[in-house]
């Protein structure tokens, strides 16, 4: 009988065997990069307004709650929150048995002192609006606020590194300089090693709360050089890669074995009409504006540029953002364009000025400038390195015709704030009605209410034809052939691979 | 020559000081670098704190004395992108450019030399024609294309070597041959020029009049005496590789200085930028000086000129 148990035992193991060997992470997957990582990156404490540090963040962090495939603010380390009626408190608790990656368990007491470690971009504001932030229990965390903050979610969670959580005992341990050189955290990856500018390595970790990852070791190499990203990739030294564009991605495209995966990102085009508030302009007259929109084909630009990759929703509002309304489209009609034109009293168009640029964008930009021209409408380009464009744009040193784009993390009250609202970093001038709506939704507590306004001033930009929208830029990576899930696109909006314990190499 | 030594060491510090106030002026006047590390359309608010933690709200007089007295205590800031001390980041590069640069100084050598003396002992020939048109292809053809078609053809066409990264020696073959060509074609030009000055001297002539068999006139008479021009420009050049591969460290994603000052200045990285172009600044100072100190004590009459 023992033997029959035995054997029963043996059979029971040998069976269990492959399912938890298949279960384990195995192989490696590289990315050929096309920035340069820094040190800053892997610290959620210094992280600054871009979305390149959340290719490291998916990784090596985990926040309270982020962005993932099926919802844009998934919990992940809070199971669930909750606001008090008055709007000025939230509770946050905490997902039970959730580690770091050193063994240390995570509490409340990480959550705050992560909250009060935090000195990236969004941490004046952050600090300013909140009151303090509270362990009230192991697994329960208090955010105090000082007024009622609709958009409090948006910040803290997903627009600052101050919810993605450090652990407080080991950074307390190592301090900030140790803990950039050898970080631990709750994401679903570890740190292995980092040569800043050249390589950072990953490995999996198997504990990760949400399920252990299918590939074994991450490797990100930076690659500055487009072909040189390209060959790599051809010849199989990188699995995935990042930002290959025109030519070469058609290359990419045809190239047997490899897959191009372009990936909508948060960062909307448009042209501002920067002097439709001065009476005198040709601007001035909304027909001229819905002349110009109807003008430019937007299908063939996206088609010449990112081989139709890029996203047409006629907004300055990105698409996956919160309280993001559709306007209708505009459509290519150029013949109705010339009749607007005829009727606003330019029949031969008119000289517009200046048409500013960032000089990384001109050739989208020159493409627009030509189709403007069709219908008379002459402007003279004028692109300018990003940095001085924007700082002399922030200035309010820009005239006529702009380029404008944005790929800041937020809503859409956030983005109408920046470029559409009285008192906005880039706003030239503003309309009464809208800037009204727009103090009414910012103490609005009923999201239901807030939603309406937001898309009234939506629409109203929409109908006063406030500007020309282009596209939602598509940025256009790819993947070789050992990649079963490379993990682009999975997330809307998010430009990088993740969520990475999704990614999987072919068997 | 104890006072030619100070002498020659205090030009050397007023050089430095020059540089260091010229490199810290000239890299401000590319503009403010706290836009180049938020997204577009950020608040000024956010684009203020930055500046004031990287400490670019203050007086620029003020930057500059700090940056002269961290720098006297060997320290040189920390890097704006990276967050990290410049001097670590430089020091983790110098291994791979060391590496790459003497790769290509053997390779700019072994080309260079004995085709400047084939092109000067066979002037107007084959080997001479052939000789220019490999300098002036080297010398005109842009590093980063010709490391484009090295990759193409060596990495994606044969599969031989690796397109980027370092690691192994198969890792240095393509950016030492990329970067070796122009300093090869340097090297040539100089080699044939000097060899040519030295063939057409009283003291060759007289060893060939003495019937000395014309390659032993050429390799112990004339080569040794043309060398001389050749390795002190081999010497600055070595110097050169080092620090400003800019475009074929680039290309090749190749780990060194010249990366490293290429993406100090794509993000207005003022103190990598800066401790980058001093210690090039240095090195080649220091260099300088030597080449001063062994000229004077070779020939007296520099020494008692200063």
């Amino acid at each position: 009988m023992r033997i029959v148990y035995a054997m029963v035992a043996a059979v029971a193991l040998w069976s269990a065997a492959p399912s938890s060997v298949a279960a384990a992470p195995e192989g490696q997957l590289t990315w050929g990069v096309h920035i340069t990582l820094t040190p800053k990156y892997i610290d959620p404490g210094e992280m600054e307004g871009l979305i390149t540090p959340f290719m490291i963040m998916y990784a090596l962090h985990d926040g309270l709650a982020k962005a993932m495939p099926d919802n844009p603010l998934a919990p992940s380390l809070a199971e669930s929150w909750k606001s008090s009626p008055d709007g000025k408190t939230w509770d946050f608790t905490l997902r039970k048995n959730v580690k770091f990656h050193n063994g240390d368990p995570l509490t409340a007491e990480d959550v705050k002192f992560t909250f009060e470690r935090y000195k990236g971009t969004a941490a004046a504001m952050l600090k300013e609006k909140i009151a303090g932030v509270d362990a009230v229990g192991p697994q329960h965390v208090r955010v105090r606020l000082k007024a009622p903050w609709p958009d409090f979610l948006t910040f803290y969670l997903s627009a600052s590194g101050a919810g993605w959580i450090v652990p407080k005992k080991y950074v307390e341990k190592v301090g900030d300089e140790g803990y950039k050189k050898a970080p631990v955290g709750a994401g679903p990856y570890k740190f292995v090693s980092f040569t800043p500018g050249v390589e950072l390595v990953f490995e999996a970790f198997d504990g990760y709360w949400r399920k252990a990852p299918n590939v074994k070791r991450l490797v990100f190499k930076t690659i500055p050089d487009e072909a040189t990203r390209l060959a790599a990739l051809k010849r199989g030294e990188i699995d995935v890669v990042y930002s290959v564009r025109g030519e070469l991605a058609e290359e990419l495209q045809r190239t047997p074995g490899l897959a191009l995966k372009p990936v909508v990102i948060q960062a909307p085009q448009w042209v501002s009409f920067l002097d439709q508030w001065d009476p005198k302009s040709p601007w001035h007259d909304r027909r001229v504006r819905l002349a110009a929109n109807l003008a430019v084909d937007r299908k063939s630009i996206n088609q010449a540029i990112t081989l139709g990759h890029s996203r047409i929703t006629y907004s300055l509002i990105p698409s996956t953002f919160d309280f993001y309304w559709q306007p209708p489209p505009y459509p290519f009609d150029p013949a109705q364009a010339k009749k607007l034109m005829a009727e606003a009293g330019y029949p031969n168009g008119f000289d517009a000025g200046d048409y500013y640029m960032d000089v990384a964008y001109a050739n989208v930009q020159e493409i627009v400038a030509n189709y403007l021209q069709q219908i008379g409408i002459k402007s003279k380009l004028k692109p300018v390195e990003r940095a001085a464009f924007w700082s002399n744009y922030g200035d309010k040193k820009h005239k006529n015709l702009s380029y404008t784009a944005s790929g800041a993390f937020g809503n859409a009250a956030t983005r109408l704030a920046s470029f559409v609202v009285k008192g906005g970093p880039y706003v030239y001038g503003s309309y009464p009605d809208i800037d009204g709506l727009f103090q009414e939704q910012a103490g609005e507590l009923d999201r239901k209410k807030r939603e309406a306004l937001l898309a009234k001033i939506q629409q109203l930009v929409h109908e006063k034809v406030m500007v020309l929208p282009i596209w939602e830029l598509g940025f256009l990576n790819g993947h070789g052939p050992r990649v079963q899930e490379s993990g682009l696109g999975l997330i809307p909006g998010h430009a990088y691979s993740a969520p990475y314990e999704d990614v999987r190499l072919k068997k | 020559m104890k006072k030619f030594i100070l002498q020659r060491l205090m030009y050397s510090l007023i050089s430095l000081f020059l540089l260091s106030l010229t490199i810290f002026l000239f890299v401000r006047l590319t503009g403010d670098p706290t836009v180049l590390l938020v997204e577009p359309g950020a608040s000024k608010d956010d684009m203020a704190m930055i500046r004031q933690q990287l400490g670019l709200d203050r007086p620029l007089y003020v930057q500059y004395a700090t940056f002269v007295a961290d720098m006297a205590r060997g320290e040189f800031g920390k890097s704006f992108y990276y967050r990290t001390p410049v001097l670590e980041l430089y020091m983790s590069r110098l291994p791979s450019s060391l590496l790459l640069a003497a790769a290509a100084m053997v390779f700019s050598l072994v080309i260079g030399i004995p085709s400047g003396i084939l092109a000067a002992v066979k002037v107007g020939k084959f080997w001479d024609n052939a000789g220019k048109i490999f300098a002036l292809l080297g010398l005109s053809m842009p590093q980063f294309w010709v490391g484009l078609l090295l990759i193409l053809f060596f990495s994606v066409y044969l599969g031989w070597l690796p397109s980027s990264g370092s690691g192994t020696i198969w890792h240095v073959i393509m950016p030492a041959f990329a970067l070796g060509w122009f300093f090869a074609a340097a090297h040539m030009r100089i080699t044939r020029s000097s060899m040519l000055e030295v063939l057409g001297s009283e003291y060759v002539k007289l060893a060939r009049l003495k019937g000395l068999p014309e390659k032993r006139v050429i390799v112990k008479h004339a080569l040794k005496n043309a060398l001389i021009p050749v390795l002190t420009l081999a010497g600055i050049n070595l110097v050169l590789m080092v620090n400003v591969a800019v475009v074929v460290e680039t290309v090749f994603a190749w780990p060194g200085i010249g990366r490293l000052l290429y993406e100090g200045i794509a993000f207005r990285d003022f103190p990598v930028v800066q401790t980058t172009v001093l210690l090039s600044g240095s090195m080649i100072v220091v260099v300088n000086l030597i080449v001063d100190v062994l000229y004077a004590v070779i020939d007296p009459r520099i020494r008692l000129g200063a």
